[in-house]
């Protein structure tokens, strides 16, 4: 990365409220981080803590009330429920704790959903991209399968297939294992790492230390604040010191 | 989302609750075969009636007396001698006076009421009568007071069972005749049974009844039937010395009515009818579009978390909006589709059951009224479908997920 190239994604001093029948509800304070391309990042902290929110003011699903966010370089405040509807469809997806699956849809249709509402992705492409992100979380013999009709890490994996198929830049995921046991858990995080890999940028939230492992940095919140933003390389110094110490 | 996706969408969405969108579907298949049957019955029967006035040539005119439409008025008005100077006019040609014999008919042991009609020859070719036996009545039978009757068919029958009537005698009102015809069986005509009739030579009738009025004259417009009424009209007025040049009908003592005039009649009624009858089923679409709205409301809650993973797979505002209305709209039309097929075969089924009863119903199908009930079935999934789908597609992608 150049200097030129503004991170992929910026906050400054960024503030959340919750605004609930006329009683705020604040949920982040000044958060400034800064994301770049290719990152895998953790976002840690204990339940209340608003990692899931950070997360879903990062992946456009929610607004923040103060500071700025900046998405490559441009103010995200000035885009419109199209534009957010755009970069959703286009720059970033979801994985989610609890699956969101259609129900009573196959698995083939639950991972094309996305390219119906990709704008630039054409009609001709959707079949075969579709059966590509299947056999990329390695579910190929079950594309025919209803989604009702598969195990948790399957309904996963087919999640994190729905998340990739229109090839996003970012891929948020939040809490991926922690409705799984950890046999498949470790083959939901195995297929993150791969993604990161291939060069995605992947924002996890999670409180298991086990799963934050796979992340190169950790962003640690509490009470609405960062209180930890640490890179593995750091960490390992500073697990290093503590050892010697 | 282009729209071949939203239509699929829409009907996947449908199909995965097949039991909540038939049974939205049903409020609407009530109101639409209800519409469909109100139009189409409507329709079948005005062309029903058309049919057998037609079958009278709309150049046909009755002329009687305003007591057999108003109550209490003269009935007395017409004479033969208003026959005859009727009769003389250019405008019109075969003239038939009728007196309504109201005597029974017996052969033997069987007794019958049917109408007796005393006329002239004329009458045969004015109803489009047919013969299916013998011969008809002739101005010789008049002149010549001969007490000789042609039977329709039903009286015919119902008199004479297996035996050829033709030769034989009935009694009518205690005098004897002899059956010199029997008629065609013919169906009935404005809900006058046609083949229950009896017709005797007018001035037999006039002389077994004593009555110097007749009860009606029937006759045909030589050209035109506007211009025959007028002429009918003017004459009798100078007859009866009645004057009315504002041509109020209150003032004159005769009603002249062409087919034509009843035809337009039917018309105007029958739609009033068809129309009105229309629109109270078409309160049914209204309450079965509320019903659309109630479920869909149902529906978006219930898919709460599908529109919120929707949105964050990238769904716009408007994809949401147009997949919620496209589902409304596909429910209502199809429901509206099953209505109508069902609303037509309940039309074609009564006008069969009519038919046994009136003769030949004809089935006719109004294109215009199908397509009407179409359009206003998906219309109401349009207007009630607007609601819902509007608060699915303002909910916001996080709250929507976060749904319980």
């Amino acid at each position: 990365m150049t200097a030129m190239t503004p991170p992929l994604l910026e906050t400054r001093s960024l503030g959340k409220i919750y605004l609930n029948d006329d009683v705020e509800t604040p949920v982040l304070f000044d958060v400034s981080l800064a994301i770049t391309k290719g990152e895998f990042v953790a976002i840690m902290g204990p339940s209340g803590s608003g990692k899931s929110t950070l997360m879903h003011i990062l992946g456009f699903l929610d607004t923040h009330t103060s500071g700025d966010f900046l998405f490559q370089g441009e103010q995200t405040q000035a885009f419109d429920d199209d534009a957010l509807a755009r970069i959703r469809a286009t720059r970033v997806s979801f994985v989610f704790q609890a699956f969101n699956l259609l129900p009573r849809t196959t698995v083939f249709d639950n991972v094309l959903l996305p390219l119906l509402y990709h704008p630039t992705i054409p009609t001709s492409e959707r079949e075969a991209r579709t059966n590509k992100a299947i056999a990329a979380v390695g579910l190929t013999d079950r594309a025919t399968f209803f989604s009702s009709q598969l195990s948790g890490g399957q309904k996963q994996r087919v999640a994190i297939a729905r998340a990739l198929v229109t090839d996003p830049e970012v891929i948020f995921a939040d809490e991926p294992t922690g409705n799984l046991d950890s046999a498949s858990g470790a083959a939901v995080m195995e297929a993150l790492q791969k993604l990161n890999d291939a060069g995605h940028t992947i924002i996890l939230v999670t409180h298991e230390s086990e799963t934050a492992a796979h992340a190169k940095r950790i962003i640690r919140l509490h009470d609405g604040r960062v209180v930890e933003d640490t890179t593995s390389f750091k960490r390992r110094v500073a697990n290093e010191n503590t050892k010697l110490k | 989302m282009n729209s071949n996706d939203l239509l699929r969408t829409a009907l996947r969405g449908l199909r995965t609750n097949r039991a909540r969108a038939a049974m939205t579907m049903l409020g609407i298949v009530i109101g639409v075969a209800s519409v469909a049957l109100m139009l189409s019955l409507g329709r079948s029967f005005q062309s029903y009636i058309l049919t057998q006035i037609d079958r009278f040539g709309t150049n046909t005119i009755d002329i009687f007396p305003v007591g057999l439409e108003k109550f209490g008025g003269n009935l007395d008005s017409l004479t033969l001698d208003d026959a005859r100077a009727v009769a003389r006019l250019s405008t019109v040609r075969s003239v038939a006076p009728v007196i309504v014999v109201g005597k029974p008919v017996r052969f033997e042991d069987e007794e019958r009421s049917p109408m007796v009609m005393g006329t002239t020859r004329e009458i045969f070719g004015n109803y489009g009568l047919e013969l299916e036996a013998g011969r008809l009545l002739d101005a010789h039978d008049d002149d010549s007071t001969r007490f000789v009757t042609v039977l329709a068919a039903d009286t015919a029958r119902e008199l004479f069972g297996d035996i050829d009537p033709v030769g034989r005698r009935v009694d009518i009102g205690g005098f004897s005749f002899t059956v010199v015809g029997v008629l065609k069986g013919m169906g009935s005509l404005l809900l006058q049974d046609l083949d229950s009739m009896v017709y005797v030579p007018f001035n037999v009738a006039r002389s077994i009844t004593a009555q110097k009025h007749v009860t009606y004259i029937t006759l045909k417009a030589a050209a035109d039937p506007q211009l025959a009424k007028q002429d009918i009209l003017s004459l009798l007025r100078q007859r009866h010395r009645i004057r009315n040049p504002e041509n109020d009908p209150d003032k004159d003592d005769v009603i002249v009515r062409s087919a034509e005039q009843v035809t337009s009649i039917v018309q105007s009624v029958t739609l009033g009818l068809t129309v009105f009858l229309g629109l109270v089923a078409a309160i049914s679409l209204i309450v079965g579009g509320i019903g659309i709205m109630n479920i869909m409301l149902a529906s978006v809650t219930e898919r709460t978390r599908e529109i919120g993973l929707r949105k964050a797979v990238g769904a716009r505002h408007r994809d949401i909006l147009w997949q919620f209305l496209c589902e409304a709209v596909s429910l209502t039309a199809f429901g509206g589709a099953v209505g109508l097929l069902f609303g037509t075969g309940m039309g074609w089924m009564l006008t069969r059951v009519a038919s046994r009863f009136l003769g030949e119903v004809p089935f006719a199908l109004s294109p215009v009224g199908a397509i009407l009930a179409l359009v206003m079935a998906a219309g109401t999934g349009l207007v009630f479908g607007v609601f819902p789908a509007r608060k699915a597609a303002r909910l916001s992608p996080m709250e929507a997920l976060r749904y319980e």
